[in-house]
């Protein structure tokens, strides 16, 4: 497979006014983002996880090593060509319409006439956005902002997205529409490195994450494997009797397992959540 | 830092290629009279800081325009000392516009030396005189001062023709003036006409003054205005032109009434 | 749809950004200066109504160019000095620059949207000013013509002749047009100051002191070139000065176009040569400055 987004052993420190030590942001990075995968920058704030993503884009300059993307060098603006971006809360001019700020969006991407007409209804489409298309970013949700935000960064379309905490201050279902369209986005097959700090979410969507403290990659895999407990399985049974469970118990323990755990399913917070303010709205 | 150092030295490297362009555009502008002003520490205690920042930053004319409604007013409560300090002001902040020349001299040869005339506080006649006397010489100065920031305008060689004919009584001086007036390219027609009357009035120069007068009574019906006919005719009389040559009588009825 | 074709420059992706800015700053209610100068036109009439028809004319024009003069100036500072540091601040700077688009063409479309907001506002401006003098110069016409009926006919000649002479004349739009030019040297250096300024109000700061010390940068020039025996303290100040900053006395024509100077064209276009100049290496300034700067 190849790589959408190499990051080979990047540090970056920026100078204090006046101190000697300069601020170390980002401390040797590596990791390597592959082709259609979903990756996940984790970690707390301050970690250099928007460092790391506005290294890749050639915002800002590492101090050492280099970023890539698609093998183009991030110094370069033909790097660009084929990523999408959207920051952590951007503040989009109220004034414009969602159609008119993706307009403008395309144009600076250097694309325009019918072109960029149906790509922009391809693109509300998308975010399922067509009905709000004539009204002010002003009016918008914060929900609604985020996934114009989204559209934005897919406009030249790209085959990478990078996306900085996309979900920031966005309310559960808003946070679930924009997961839904990251897993659209990724069957189209479509990149997509996002840092969050929302572990739950991450874990839904990623394929592989990165997990960043003072910008240090501390840990780096496959997500299964790094959540995986090697030698413990989970059984989730419906309808069992207790003497079902009891056999189970006395099996396994004659065998040389240890039940470690035993309890009723829960369903999730978020879950419950959306079940119960899905059916106050179709009330 | 480095790119810092860079840019800065660009900026000097460049600032070095200016200098001799922008101290000759400065010097055309001098030649053109822009901004024939001296900002010197005069100026600066008579506008005040404010305005001599001001006057500094662009806002010349403003500041001028600021001092001369000053002046306005002063005129308007009889302060002449005041308007004679406020119109140097003026004059110096601006000394491209005409009018504010011609203004500063009418206020003192016509309005301040009037006043002096009349002044209630001083019996003596003969003080009363000099003083008016002296309002005459600024008014003069100041249309003196004019022309020569302005020397291709006529109305200041014209202002200071009238100042001579009529404060001064002096025509030959008068005459001068109005010539020089003439001779500008913008110059009103009247000018050469005002300038041969005023010759008119000097004795001994009555040959001179009739060639010109009659030269213009020549040259159309525009030119035969009634004080034209009647220096002509005082002329003639003078000069003992024979008959024949001389202009003929109007006729009444041919005369414009006015 | 495949990748596009990414070429250095194009047209197409400056002119998106200069309507973007031009937008931009035009919903900052920046035609409000447009109010305040017909307020001014309106009162300062007023008050001129007590006035002989030069002394109005004269100050009329005077006030008129004046205003024109520092409201341009300002809002070409005030403009420019919010327009990286707020794209930063929305964050919206990272969603341009992420695209494949050259630091070089961001700051051009800034650039000319400012100039473009300013080419329109002088000529609004010019356009009202020039209606209300047209006006008043059709009044005053009228009036001298009736008060005059009974003169020789040179001399209501010559005094119409006068009324036209001290209202409009033709000057007046070259001296305009550097007013414009002094504008766009200021936005341009503004520009240049805002992309290592770390905030508006720093640019806009630096930026009156640089206005300031650009009218006095003529008087500066001239008595270092004149080495006046002043210590050397005072001569490498005189000279970093004459060196470092633009004379804008240069850019002031109009207060004597004003008093009927007129502008000869050569005059006139080493003028807009020089004000092109600046506008160009401060532009190159702030491109060098903000090709490297990490955002």
């Amino acid at each position: 497979m190849t790589d959408a987004i190499t990051v080979t052993s990047v540090s970056k420190s920026f100078p204090i006014p006046f101190q000697r030590r300069p601020m170390v942001a980002v401390r040797d990075v590596s990791f390597r983002v592959e082709a259609g995968q979903v990756y996940g920058l984790l970690g707390p704030n301050g970690s250099g996880k928007s460092t790391t993503l506005k290294m890749i884009l050639g915002l800002v300059r590492p101090t050492r090593g280099t970023t890539e993307i698609f093998g183009r060098d991030s110094e370069f603006v033909a790097s660009r060509t084929s990523v999408g971006f959207l920051p952590e809360s951007p503040y989009f001019p109220k004034y414009l319409t969602g159609e008119e700020m993706l307009r403008f969006y395309g144009k600076v991407c250097g694309l325009g006439g019918s072109e960029l007409r149906t790509r922009i209804d391809t693109l509300l489409e998308l975010v399922r956005l067509t009905n709000a298309r004539t009204r002010r970013l002003g009016g918008y949700s914060k929900g609604m902002l985020q996934r114009i935000g989204l559209a934005q960064a897919l406009i030249n379309d790209p085959k990478v997205v990078i996306l900085d905490e996309p979900t920031a201050g966005v309310d559960p279902a808003g946070s679930r529409e924009i997961r839904d369209l990251i897993l659209d986005l990724k069957a189209r097959g479509m990149t997509v490195l996002l840092s969050s700090h929302l572990l739950e979410q991450v874990q839904e969507v990623c394929d592989r994450v990165g997990i960043l403290a003072q910008g240090e990659l501390v840990r780096e895999g496959p997500l299964r494997e790094l959540i995986a407990i090697e030698n413990r399985t989970q059984l989730v049974l419906e309808n069992a009797s207790v003497e079902l469970i009891g056999e189970i118990e006395t099996r396994a323990l004659a065998a040389g397992a240890q039940v470690v755990e035993k309890r009723n399913s829960e369903t999730t917070l978020e879950k419950l959540f959306l079940e119960a303010t899905q059916s106050a709205t179709r009330r | 830092m480095i790119r810092g150092l860079l840019i800065l030295s660009i900026l000097l490297v460049t600032g070095l290629a200016k200098i001799p362009v922008e101290a000759a555009i400065s010097a055309e502008h001098r030649r053109e009279h822009f901004r024939a002003v001296e900002f010197g520490l005069g100026l600066r205690e008579q506008v005040g800081q404010l305005g001599f920042i001001a006057a500094l930053s662009g806002f010349r004319a403003l500041v001028a325009d600021f001092v001369f409604i000053q002046a306005h007013v002063a005129w308007e409560r009889t302060e002449w000392g005041r308007v004679l300090l406020l119109f140097r002001q003026v004059t110096t902040l601006q000394p491209r516009a005409i009018l504010f020349w011609d203004m500063a001299a009418w206020h003192m040869a016509w309005n301040a030396s009037v006043a002096a005339m009349n002044d209630p506080a001083q019996p003596r006649l003969a003080l009363r005189l000099r003083a008016q006397r002296e309002y005459f010489d600024l008014g003069r100065d100041f249309l003196e001062r004019g022309i020569r920031n302005n020397p291709e305008k006529p109305q200041l060689y014209e202002a200071l023709g009238r100042l001579y004919r009529d404060k001064y009584h002096d025509h030959a001086h008068a005459a001068e003036y109005f010539e020089q007036a003439a001779a500008l390219p913008d110059a009103p027609s009247y000018d050469r006409r005002f300038a041969a009357y005023e010759l008119s009035y000097c004795a001994g120069r009555e040959q001179e003054a009739y060639e010109r007068l009659h030269r213009l009574y020549q040259s159309g019906e525009r030119e035969r205005l009634p004080t034209l006919l009647k220096r002509l005719k005082f002329l003639e009389e003078q000069l003992h032109v024979p008959l024949a040559e001389r202009i003929p009588d109007q006729l009444p009825a041919d005369t414009p009434k006015r | 749809m495949s990748e596009l074709p990414h070429t250095a420059f194009s047209l197409r992706r400056v002119g998106a950004l200069t309507s973007n800015t031009l937008r931009e700053l035009t919903r900052l209610r920046v035609f409000y200066v447009l109010l305040l100068f017909a307020l001014l036109l309106i009162g300062s009439s007023f008050f001129l109504a007590r006035m002989t028809f030069q002394q109005e004319f004269q100050v009329l024009k005077d006030i008129s160019l004046g205003a024109i003069n520092i409201l341009t100036s300002v809002l070409a500072i005030v403009a420019t000095a919010r327009l990286l540091p707020q794209e930063i601040e929305d964050r919206t700077i990272y969603t341009i620059l992420a695209k494949p688009v050259h630091r070089g063409e961001y700051m051009l479309g800034k650039l000319a949207g400012v100039l473009l907001l300013l080419a329109i506002t002088t000529l609004l401006m010019s356009a009202l000013f020039l209606a209300v003098l047209y006006v008043r110069e059709h009044t005053v016409l009228a009036e001298t013509a009736r008060q005059m009926r009974a003169a020789p006919p040179d001399h209501l000649e010559e005094a119409l002749r006068n009324v036209r002479a001290s209202a409009f004349n033709l000057n007046l739009l070259p001296g305009i047009a550097i007013i414009f030019l002094k504008a766009a040297l200021l936005a341009a250096l503004t520009l240049f100051v805002s992309t290592f300024a770390t905030s508006n109000i720093f640019a806009v700061v630096v930026m009156v002191f640089v206005y300031f010390i650009g009218h006095l940068e003529g008087t500066a020039r001239e008595y270092w070139q004149q080495e006046h025996g002043t210590g050397w303290i005072a001569s490498t100040f005189l000279g970093l000065v004459a060196l470092l900053f633009p004379d804008l006395q240069l850019f002031n024509l109009v207060d004597d176009v004003v008093a009927g100077t007129p502008i000869l064209p050569a005059l006139f276009a080493k003028t807009a040569a020089l004000g092109g100049f600046y506008v160009t290496l401060y532009f190159l300034l702030a491109w060098a400055v903000f090709y490297r700067r990490e955002l």
